[in-house]
């Protein structure tokens, strides 16, 4: 189980919202937390990797359930 | 202040001009398929960078010109142009994305005479290519898309009703619309049946069939058999001049063998017909292929191809006339494989289907049917 800090529910947003969200969430967090991302547009999981890599931070993990995207951010 | 939206229709004037495009996308999409053209000159930096307000992004933006943002279907796009509009910079964006830059369809005149006329109907962001034929009034289709109210739009214009449709072969980079076509227009669909075994669709066995006439004119097509590509690839040659060649020889080289997962078979029926039915066709033959790579492939003129003999004089491996080195040769140089293509092929044959959302999302990114040779 991965120890999440902060749950953001995108789910239902097209591109940019869910990174845009999700970026908005992560400023107020710290080094280490985790964030849950929940999405429902498949194209934002990638989206997620390259947004990730060029802030540092790191996805742990993406999952996928009913065509709900799960993805798990640690803040870098 | 908002930035405009464009269409793919003025995104193309644009892109025939010249125009600077700033595509959003993720890197790797951007790196595997992206918007081209002799004029254009293109750059990537995600839309996510744009969140933080790092100011050196922008120096890497023209400011004395337009930008048009691109992304995948227009929401990154629109809020990256706002954003540059804001900054002083003069920004427009593909409402739709590239998912309407994959629908769209330019129509080119290649010849026109007194009989004949026709058309090569060019999906610039897929690299297809299709054709139609005009003759007294009646239209052959060749290698059509799915979106099949282009080819119906483009007859009306031409006031010709479509006659034949015909598949070269079972596409595997693209959903054909020949047999919606047909069905829509009343016309005869022709597609050699070893493509076809045991599919459900109804067409006519192009290989019976020798000839077809279209019009009152001499326009007659004689189904040049080209196996290669698939076993049942056809070419088309038209008035002895003009040879659809579907994917069998393009302007940059020739089809790949591989996607029947018999590349070394293939690439032996390939020789054959490169040495025997092709060699016997002289050089001032042109080549309409059903698809092209580069944008340098697009002749001053407008379309794709180029004569026989040009083709021939650039593509080594057309010259290599050792059987066995050309069987390797162009087994080994198959690269990459379309995306989703065997799901692409079973839809073709009539064995599966696919809504419209379903369809747009299997043919994302660019072609790949095609090898390239040095």
């Amino acid at each position: 189980m991965i120890n999440v800090d902060v749950f953001v529910d995108a789910k239902g947003l097209s591109c940019p919202m869910p990174i845009v969200k999700a970026k908005k969430a992560m400023d107020a967090m710290e080094s280490g937390q985790v964030m849950q991302v929940e999405s429902t547009d498949k194209g934002s999981v990638n989206d997620f990797q390259g947004w990730a890599r060029s802030n540092s931070h790191e996805v742990l993990k993406t999952e996928e359930e009913g065509g709900v995207y799960r993805i798990f951010v640690r803040k870098g | 202040m908002s930035a405009g939206a464009i269409n793919a229709i003025q995104l193309n004037e644009k892109v025939e001009q010249g125009v600077f495009l700033l595509d959003v996308r993720n890197p790797e999409d951007f790196a595997d398929w992206k918007i081209e053209g002799k004029e254009v000159r293109s750059i990537n930096i995600p839309y996510f960078d744009f969140l933080d307000d790092n100011e050196n992004i922008y120096g890497q933006l023209p400011a004395d010109e337009e930008i048009v943002v691109i992304c995948a279907k227009g929401g990154s796009a629109k809020m990256v142009a706002d954003l540059l509009d804001e900054k002083g910079f003069q920004a427009s964006y593909l409402e739709q994305g590239m998912q309407e830059w994959s629908q769209f369809y330019r129509p080119v005149t290649v010849m026109e005479d007194d009989n004949l006329k026709l058309i090569q109907v060019n999906r610039l962001a897929k690299g297809c290519l299709s054709y139609m034929l005009i003759s007294g009034g009646e239209a052959l289709v060749v290698d059509p898309n799915r979106h099949i109210e282009e080819y119906l739009s483009l007859a009306e214009q031409e006031d010709a009703a479509i006659k034949y449709v015909l598949d070269t072969h079972l596409h595997a980079d693209h959903i054909s619309g020949g047999h919606e076509l047909a069905e829509k227009t009343g016309a005869v669909y022709y597609i050699s049946s070893s493509e076809m075994q045991g599919s459900e669709l109804s067409y006519e066995p192009l290989e019976k069939q020798g000839m077809l006439e279209v019009g009152r004119a001499e326009a007659k097509i004689l189904a040049v058999p080209t196996p290669g590509h698939t076993p049942g690839s056809v070419s088309v040659l038209v008035n002895d001049r003009y040879l659809l060649s579907g994917d069998t020889i393009f302007v940059g080289g020739l089809g790949r063998p591989d996607l029947g997962g018999k590349a070394a078979e293939w690439a032996q029926a390939l020789y054959d017909t490169v040495f025997t039915t092709i060699a016997s066709l002289p050089d001032d033959v042109l080549v309409l292929p059903a698809h092209y790579a580069e944008a340098s492939e697009i002749r001053r003129e407008g379309y794709v191809g180029a004569p026989l003999g040009e083709i021939r004089g650039n593509n080594e491996v057309m010259r290599t006339a050792n059987r066995d080195r050309f069987a390797e040769k162009v087994a080994h140089a198959v690269g990459a494989t379309p995306p989703n293509y065997e799901e692409i092929v079973e839809i073709n044959r009539g064995a599966a289907s696919a809504s419209p959302e379903k369809a747009t999302e299997l043919e994302i990114g660019p072609n790949r049917c095609a090898l390239h040779h040095g």
